[in-house]
């Protein structure tokens, strides 16, 4: 792609993500000299945070075609707990325990999906409701009891594998990042989800199938989750309560994403960097701390800071534009339109302006 | 400060107030003002400023800062802030009306003023009886309890004026208007006229901003014209000819445009779209044919469901009965399935379903047809946008260049050339055109009638559906005229003329009263 103004603009908004994280690093390695500014929190991070951003991912999804879905956590809590029973309880072997957990939380998608076009029921509303409604499943399947760890180097070298001192569990992330950046940026699909978000009846008529792309988006964010789980519990065992505390980050990243990188556009890249940035934060906080709750007030914080921040943003975008630097290749315009612009400034005070953009490229 | 020496203070005076986006000046230093009653019209090519400047005035947008004044009844006013535009007396109608279209038209007559309160409790029967008022003020005759998403376009403006004049919030000393007659049809532009001339005459300053320049000769006292931000003529309106106005306008002539009789085609080439019974909102089973290459106007009052037979064809709105058929083929009756046999369907209100406002220009453009776009895995972005933007010169979009730029971000004008843009980029069989000229200026109005004309030579049906009755006189080569949901008469060759097309639909209008 040709390089733009926009591209190269200060972007202390747009990038205000990476300096935030920057300002973390210097600050924590003051504080914490010892412990903070080492590999091992980078490995650390990098392998704790995958299943959050992938979680993060899974959520963006919906978001971007204007759907809330606040089961990811319970989906990835099922689907992670049910494959770890059906491999102590004999009944499948991992690669069958890995290929149903992304099943259910298909399954469990497309019944979101279901509910929030067929039966149209406010996709807050559905989710929520299958959250509550999978958390009782969790403990029919579970008796309450914490199932016991799958005792094979295949399911827990899945995700602990180490590849260049991290753990493959963040090589999975980067994948599924990129697929659904491909997804999102690079299909008719992900625009066509995209129009869906941004205004349901102006894409309608404009030929876009809103109902099949908010089902298709609530069910690949049940797909991820899915999968996600599985990565969970092949990663760190299995605990019966760890889907709820992977919601609130995925919502503050996917929000604090939407004002990073591509701003007022929910976004791949922005939400991935968006989780390592409030990562980083909880995790500096913590070794400089010790407190406990450091992660729960600063993911709350965040969230709020986050959309307030993408409420603000939006409110923005009608206002300032940033004038394209190819603007100058086209001044001329085409024949047939040459009519009207003739004889007005119009058509060179946008040539200037393409020039000025241009000029702070070259910069 | 020594006192002005003028016969009358005025009600507004702008002074030096500029206004720029980024690198962009969209507003040079501009001064203007008007007396207490005086209607003065705003005239201007699309992207020339007009509603920026408005804006400005309301307080939405900050002026550059600078020696930028404006005066209202003499009191400066506090840029950036619309409360103290407000305060002041300054009342605006937008582009964009600024009704919350969810709510009640109770509600919206309320947002500006505020509800009656009595110990901080609402006083709905108080506040109904307020907001009766305001309409009866300007003639309207609907329930305040209606949504406005349910009003149409006419009555939409009609409640925002309401709005504006109503004393709520003080004395009213300027009202400012930014297109509000750009979907009314003949006689509710009338209407509209009447309530101006009202408030004008109780010494309000009226600045109206339009694009007919009809509008300026029948209604104004002076006139105003912005070209890129600079006003290049003010006049009265006696000593200004049209000629000159539209000169300062485009700074040329405009060349007319005409339909050619010899353009009509043949008789008995067989129809592409076939309409038959068609019933829905306000539609009592109509039914008519177009051929290729032939251009239908759609001809009626407010409420005659002329408003909803487009949309009802295409499938934006319900279809309760009848067929239509394109090709010999059955349409479903949903947007999708229509655009896949070649129909489009241009929305009467861009910011309601017709366009994305926080997509760019070239997603705008491309959504109804993208997956040309989509070889070998991928979006060829870079194909998208070049083609975009040829689209975007050959419809002379400005500012040109801007294809990244949100939809959002260009003004009114412009906004409808993309998506008339979008439409025709899928050289489609059928082309339903709802209101296609809405809020463009002449110069680009005559230019997309002849994309339009284009179209059809290329062997499109093409439907318009307009409030304006010399568009269609000049573009169309038969005209359906629309009363009470079904079509009653049917107008062609030199039949087709602006007082005709007004006598007819008047005429259909007085038999309904006899016979009811
Ligand atoms: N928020 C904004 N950010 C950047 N540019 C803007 C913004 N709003 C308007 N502009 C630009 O300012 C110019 C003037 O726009 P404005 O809406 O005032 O035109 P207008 O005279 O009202 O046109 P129309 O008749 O089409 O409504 C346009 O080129 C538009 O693209
Ligand atoms: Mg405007």
């Amino acid at each position: 792609m040709k390089v733009t103004g926009r591209k190269f603009s200060p972007g202390l908004d747009r990038f205000s993500g990476l300096y935030l994280w920057g300002l973390f690093f210097v600050l924590f390695s003051f504080m914490a000299p010892r412990t903070f500014p080492t590999m091992n929190t980078v490995h650390l991070l990098a392998s704790t945070e995958a299943i959050a951003a992938i979680v993060a991912l899974a959520l963006l999804v919906p978001m971007v075609t204007g759907q809330f879905d606040l089961s990811i956590g319970a989906i990835a809590n099922f689907s992670g707990i049910l494959a770890v029973i059906v491999q102590t309880n004999g009944l499948l072997d991992p690669v069958g325990a890995i290929l149903l957990g992304t099943a259910v939380g298909t399954v469990i998608g497309m019944l979101n999906g279901f509910i929030v076009v067929k039966l149209k029921i406010d996709s807050f509303i559905a989710t929520l409701a299958m959250g509550s409604i999978l958390e009782a499943f969790l403990v029919i399947v579970t008796n309450n009891r914490e199932p016991l760890p799958v005792d094979n180097e295949f399911f827990t070298g899945l995700t602990q594998t180490n590849i260049f001192g991290f753990q493959a569990v963040f090589f999975y992330m980067i994948v599924i990042a990129l697929i659904v950046w491909w997804l999102l940026e690079r299909t008719p699909a992900g625009r066509y989800m995209r129009a869906t978000g941004f205004d349901r009846e102006a894409a309608r008529l404009s030929g876009v199938q809103v109902d099949k792309w908010s089902f298709l988006s609530l069910t690949i964010s049940g797909t991820i989750c899915g999968f996600a789980g599985v990565l969970f519990v092949s990663l760190t065992g299995p605990s019966l309560g760890f889907g709820p505390s992977l919601l609130l980050p995925a919502f503050a990243a996917v929000f604090l994403g939407s004002t990073q990188l591509v701003p007022g556009r929910h976004n791949v890249w922005g939400t991935v960097l968006a989780i390592f940035v409030l990562a980083t934060g909880v995790q500096g906080l913590q070794l400089v701390s010790g407190a406990q709750w450091v992660a729960s007030m600063f993911n709350g914080v965040a969230l709020i800071a986050a959309v307030g921040l993408a409420v603000v943003r939006r409110k923005k975008l009608s206002r300032p534009k940033k004038e394209k630097s190819k603007g100058k290749n086209q001044g001329g315009g085409s024949l047939s339109a040459s009519t009207q612009t003739h004889g007005t400034q119009g058509s060179s005070s946008a040539h200037h302006a393409g020039q000025v953009s241009e000029k702070r490229v070259e910069v | 400060m020594t006192a002005p020496t003028a016969v009358m203070a005025p009600a507004i005076s702008i002074a030096h107030v500029s206004k720029t986006f980024g690198p962009r000046t969209v507003l040079h230093p501009l001064e203007l003002n008007l007396v207490p009653g005086e209607i003065h019209a705003l005239l201007g090519q699309n992207g020339s400023g007009k509603s920026t400047l408005i804006k400005v005035l309301g307080g939405y947008h900050a002026p550059d800062p600078g020696r930028g004044e404006v005066l209202i009844a003499g009191k400066p006013l506090d840029f950036g802030s619309t409360k103290s535009a407000h305060e002041l007396g300054l009342r605006i109608v937008h582009q964009d009306l600024g009704l919350v279209s969810e709510s009640t038209v109770l509600d919206n007559l309320a947002i500006g003023a505020g509800f009656p309160t009595r110990f901080g409790t609402i006083r709905r029967s108080q506040a109904r009886r307020e907001a009766a008022q305001a309409l009866a003020a300007v003639g309207l005759d609907i329930s305040p309890a209606k949504r406005v998403a349910e009003l149409s376009a006419a009555q939409r403006t009609g409640v925002a004026v309401a709005r504006a004049l109503s004393r709520h919030g003080g004395k009213v000393t300027v009202l400012i208007l930014d297109e509000p007659t750009a979907t009314l049809p003949a006689r509710e532009v009338a209407h509209l006229h009447e309530m101006v001339k009202t408030a004008a005459s109780q010494g309000v300053a009226i600045l109206y901003v339009t694009h007919h320049l009809d509008e300026v000769f029948r209604l104004a006292d002076r006139v105003s014209v912005l070209r890129d931000g600079h006003i290049v003529l003010t006049r009265d309106v006696v000593d200004a000819p049209r000629e000159d106005i539209i000169h300062a306008l485009v700074g040329g002539a405009v060349e007319p445009v005409r339909r050619e009789i010899t353009d009509v085609p043949s008789e008995n080439s067989r129809p592409v779209l076939t309409v038959s019974g068609l019933q829905g909102d306000a539609l009592e089973g109509v039914d008519f044919e177009v051929r290729p290459g032939e251009i239908v106007g759609i001809y009626g009052l407010t409420g005659s469901g002329r408003e909803s037979l487009l949309g009802t064809i295409f499938g934006a709105r319900e279809r309760e009965g009848g067929d239509v058929r394109v090709d010999g083929a059955q349409l479903a009756g949903r947007p999708a399935s229509a655009i896949n046999k070649g129909v489009a369907y241009l929305a009467p209100d861009r910011k309601r379903g017709g366009g994305l406002m926080e997509m760019t220009a070239c997603e705008n453009l491309t959504l109804p047809a993208m997956k040309k776009f989509f070889r070998g895995g991928h979006l060829r972005i870079r194909a998208e946008l070049t083609e975009s933007s040829q689209w975007m010169d050959r419809l002379a979009v400005r500012p040109t260049g801007a294809v990244k730029a949100p939809l959002a971000s260009f003004s009114g004008g412009n906004q409808q050339k993309i998506l008339i843009g979008k439409w025709m980029r899928i050289s489609p069989r059928v082309m339903l055109l709802d209101e296609p000229t809405q809020g463009v200026d002449v110069g680009a109005k005559a230019q997309l009638h002849r994309y339009i004309m284009d179209a059809s030579d290329a062997g499109a049906a093409v439907v318009i559906s307009s409030t304006d009755a010399e568009e269609i006189a000049t573009v169309c080569d038969r005209v359906l005229i629309i009363r009470s949901g079904v079509i009653t008469e049917q107008l062609t060759g030199s039949d087709i003329s602006v007082a005709e097309l007004d006598r007819r639909v008047l005429r259909s209008n007085e038999s309904k009263v006899e016979t009811s």
